[in-house]
């Protein structure tokens, strides 16, 4: 019953923080300047028709009517429809104001839904890619307090941390695929093409990896029962491998957690650089188009993810460390 | 249960969801590994989300239309021959009088749905297109004001009687509006023309999947079947990201390259690039339907503050001087005698004249500009205001992502937004109307919102010259320079259009307004 009673807290609070992220996000985009109706009905619409649109779709109404409708049809799944979209998913421009014949307008959520699977997709092999690139790094130089391992940790982390991840896109991209065309780096047409940019989002969160584990994995190996185990005459390999990683890992895996929400932001720059069809192209061209539906879906989509990975994460400690409670 | 069991039936779920997902071709398929591929063009704006070519004046669209539909005539525009005509859907067009002119049709052309090319669809399409409702007004006056008439299926007469101007004007326009169909056409603006592109052009309209405009050879295009098993258009927002697509092979045209991209891709093998003098003008439109710019003094003091030569320096080749308010290869072009040039002294009196000494007393003025689409706006908007702001002029420049200043563009009642507003004006024709009507006519207006009786009456007298030289003289002797004295906008220059291409593409006609011809390209 416990992990019902876990749940059940857990996802309680959970909605509260995105019911708060919601009316944030809902208010914010509200009060600053740019009116989405314009953008709807073309530069060229009088201000009349511009009034009549915003007044049927009740945008003019007091803020929180409109957010008590808007998360009315949120409760119901329902995340409302797209300002400018087309239900073919195109980023679009200009239209005029007579132009009554715009085509069926997309669904926030089958938006979210077509590209939230990339953006997971990245997610993860960045994820994959930074641990690839930290564990060695860090866990050799936390083996090493004070030694060179643990200085080239520390001068690798600065490295990585220092390259900013727009130029190192444009760079890697260039070398990799441009010079010695390894891979393909622009668009999305397969599972290639993902690992550019992952690439590149594993070396902005490597760095806080290298060191937590440096940290924590040098913290453990001073630890009594690491002595213990000298004596009980374990060997070095087993030391390390079976008792320090482990207890280093609650740690590490809190802070992927944590780095995942600094995933989701750092995927706004690497997809625009890529052209990568996920949800961080997605949002920036609804804030660039002031599609305050798409905005909104994807703040309380992302919101519940870093909920749902909070729980999750919690959850994966426990199971590796049951002193744990939550 | 507990919190273990949980979590490792969860996972074991997952895993079995997510294999059975996997497709294995997913983890191996490249970029470099297709025969016969379509041509990969990335564009630098995104398109409206109607596909009614009457609907927009969206760029990016229109180069779209150009793969896809077919046209009575094609204007190639070159520099050593710009008034050329190039038979398409149109096989002859003759004037029969100054108000009748008729087109004789080209046989056995289908529409990509397969109802066959008839005169019934140049009669509904130049009915249709020149309905003032339609955004895109084309034609040189409105439906009741022409008559058009179909002999036989392969033969259409324009009467322009009613309207009073002389019927050539059809010729330059027939290169610049897409023959739609006659179905299509009956069927009202909220049938499938908003729909779908249905043409007659050498590829087939598929389908839109999110960015990419997907299209495919069309094998009964009347000239051939296309080489090239068909064209994506992308959008692609971002200029390095689009210059990166071309150098490692994804993709094989670019539009719209800045200057030192030019001279990065210059160096490349494998890339090719070509320079065209464009059918578009880089605008500063004054928004003259409110202060201070209806105040036509004012206008043209700005017009003096602005030194253009040195915004050439800037543009390097991607800009061409010129001074007149079309391009060079528009019919009717000339330099005009008193084009405003930088002059502070002339601008300081046309600023006290207008009462404004040294600009005090003037509001604060916001220049509105995009980037991101155009090559430099941003950079000469700084050179902009710093020019004005040194004769005087309180002017804040507001440089917006493209949506942002798409939305502000156009006039609207009691002025839009801001007070200038940099804009550029491209149309696939000879035809000066197309630009000089558009904006400066009151009926029109798009941007500047001018309203001016004797302006209407210069652009009224051109369009109803009774000859091609008549209406030149109109032209150069009359609405030109009486454009130069009101300065409803200032033309800072020519664009030239520089698209980068993979060596291997080959047969590819760029028209000077963005459009392609790709209907016999090569990838070699």
């Amino acid at each position: 019953m416990f992990i019902l009673r876990f749940l059940a807290r857990r996802l309680f609070q959970g909605a509260i923080i995105v019911f708060l992220v919601s009316a944030l996000i809902f208010t914010l985009l509200r009060v600053v300047p740019g009116d989405p109706v314009r953008l709807m009905a073309g530069g060229m619409a009088p201000e009349a028709l511009i009034e009549q649109i915003a007044t049927d779709m009740g945008l003019r109404d007091p803020i929180w009517q409109q957010f008590g409708r808007y998360i009315g049809g949120v409760v119901q799944g329902d995340l409302g429809q797209s300002f400018v979209r087309p239900a073919n998913g195109a980023a679009v421009g200009g239209a005029s104001f007579d132009d009554t014949t715009r085509s069926e307008r997309a669904e926030v959520l089958t938006l979210i839904a077509d590209t939230a699977p990339m953006t997971l997709q990245l997610a993860l092999l960045a994820m994959g890619f930074a641990l690839v690139i930290a564990v060695p790094i860090g866990v050799w130089g936390g083996l090493r307090p004070g030694g060179w391992p643990d200085r080239m940790a520390l001068y690798l982390s600065s490295l990585f941390v220092s390259l900013p991840n727009f130029w190192l896109g444009i760079v890697l991209a260039l070398v990799l695929s441009v010079k010695l065309q390894l891979m393909p780096a622009i668009g999305y047409k397969g599972f290639a093409y993902a690992i550019l940019p992952a690439l590149v989002l594993a070396i902005e969160i490597a760095p806080f990896l290298i060191r937590t584990l440096t940290v924590s994995v040098a913290g453990v190996m001073g630890q009594n029962f690491i002595d213990i185990a000298r004596v009980r005459g374990l060997t070095r390999d087993q030391i390390v491998f079976r008792h320090a990683l482990k207890n280093s890992s609650i740690p590490l895996l809190n802070l992927i957690g944590v780095q995942f929400s600094m995933l989701l932001g750092g995927v706004l720059v690497i997809e625009f650089i890529f052209d990568y069809p996920g949800l961080g192209l997605l949002t920036i061209n609804a804030v660039m188009q002031r599609d305050f539906p798409l905005i909104q879906g994807i703040a309380i989509v992302t919101a519940a993810a870093f909920v749902l990975i909070n729980i999750v994460v919690d959850l994966v400690a426990t199971t590796i460390d049951p002193r744990l409670e939550y | 249960m507990d919190r273990r069991k949980f979590l490792h039936y969860g996972a074991a779920a997952g895993a079995l969801f997510g294999t059975a997902r996997i497709n294995p071709g997913f983890f191996f398929s490249s970029a470099h590994a297709q025969a016969a591929r379509p041509l990969v063009f990335l564009s630098a704006e995104n398109i409206t989300g109607n596909w009614d070519p009457t609907a927009h004046t969206t760029l990016s669209q229109t180069n779209i239309e150009g793969f896809v539909m077919g046209y009575l005539t094609r204007a190639p525009m070159r520099p050593d021959a710009p008034d050329e005509v190039v038979h398409e859907l149109a096989t002859e067009i003759t004037e029969l009088d100054a108000h009748r002119l008729q087109i004789k049709l080209r046989e056995g052309v289908t529409f990509h749905d397969g109802k066959p090319f008839k005169a019934e669809d140049v009669k509904a399409t130049f009915e249709y297109g020149a309905l003032p409702d339609r955004p895109k007004q084309v034609y040189p006056g409105p439906t009741d004001t022409f008559e058009v008439t179909t002999p036989d299926d392969y033969t259409v007469i324009v009467d322009t009687s009613k309207g009073g101007y002389g019927a050539s004007l059809f010729i330059f326009l027939a290169s610049y509006l897409p023959i739609l169909s006659a179905t299509d056409v009956a069927a009202g603006p909220n049938g499938p023309l908003s729909q779908r592109l249905n043409g007659t052009g050498p590829f087939k309209f598929v389908e839109q999947r999110g960015n990419d405009t997907v299209m495919e050879a069309f094998p009964d295009y009347f000239r051939g079947a296309p080489k090239v098993p068909g064209v994506t258009f992308s959008f692609v927002g971002d200029a390095t990201t689009r210059m990166l697509s071309l150098m490692n092979g994804q993709a094989d045209v670019i539009e719209r390259l800045e200057p030192e991209q030019v001279e990065t891709l210059q160096a490349e093998e494998g890339i090719k690039l070509s320079r065209l003098v464009s059918v578009e003008n880089k605008y500063l439109w004054f928004r003259c339907s409110k202060p201070p710019f209806d105040n036509p003094l004012l206008r043209k003091a700005a017009a003096h503050a602005i030194d253009r030569s040195m915004i050439m320096e800037i543009m390097g080749t991607a800009g061409e001087a010129s001074a007149n308010f079309i391009s060079p290869i528009k019919f009717g072009y000339f330099d005009i005698p008193d084009y405003p040039e930088y002059d502070p002294e002339e601008c300081q009196r046309l600023l006290a004249e207008a009462g404004y000494p040294g600009g005090q007393g003037l509001p604060e003025l916001e220049y509105i500009t995009s980037t991101g689409f155009y090559p430099k706006t941003k950079e000469y908007g700084e050179l902009i205001t710093a020019l004005l702001q040194e004769q005087g002029f309180p002017v804040t420049l507001n440089v917006m992502e493209v949506a942002a200043w798409n939305e502000r563009l156009y006039d609207r009642p009691g002025g839009g937004p801001g007070h200038m507003v940099d804009c550029g004006w491209s149309t696939g024709s000879p035809e000066p109307d197309l630009v000089l009507r558009t904006h400066f006519h009151s009926t029109s207006k798009r941007i500047c919102g001018i309203e001016d009786p004797e302006l209407d009456a210069a652009l009224d007298e051109e369009r109803n010259a009774p000859s091609m030289e008549a209406r030149k003289q109109s032209l150069q002797g009359n609405l030109m320079p009486m454009l130069a004295d009101k300065v409803p906008a200032l033309s800072l220059f020519t664009s030239v259009l520089i698209h980068g291409m993979r060596a291997e593409v080959e047969g590819l006609f760029i028209y000077p307004d963005g459009q392609s011809d790709a209907a016999t390209a090569t990838l070699a």
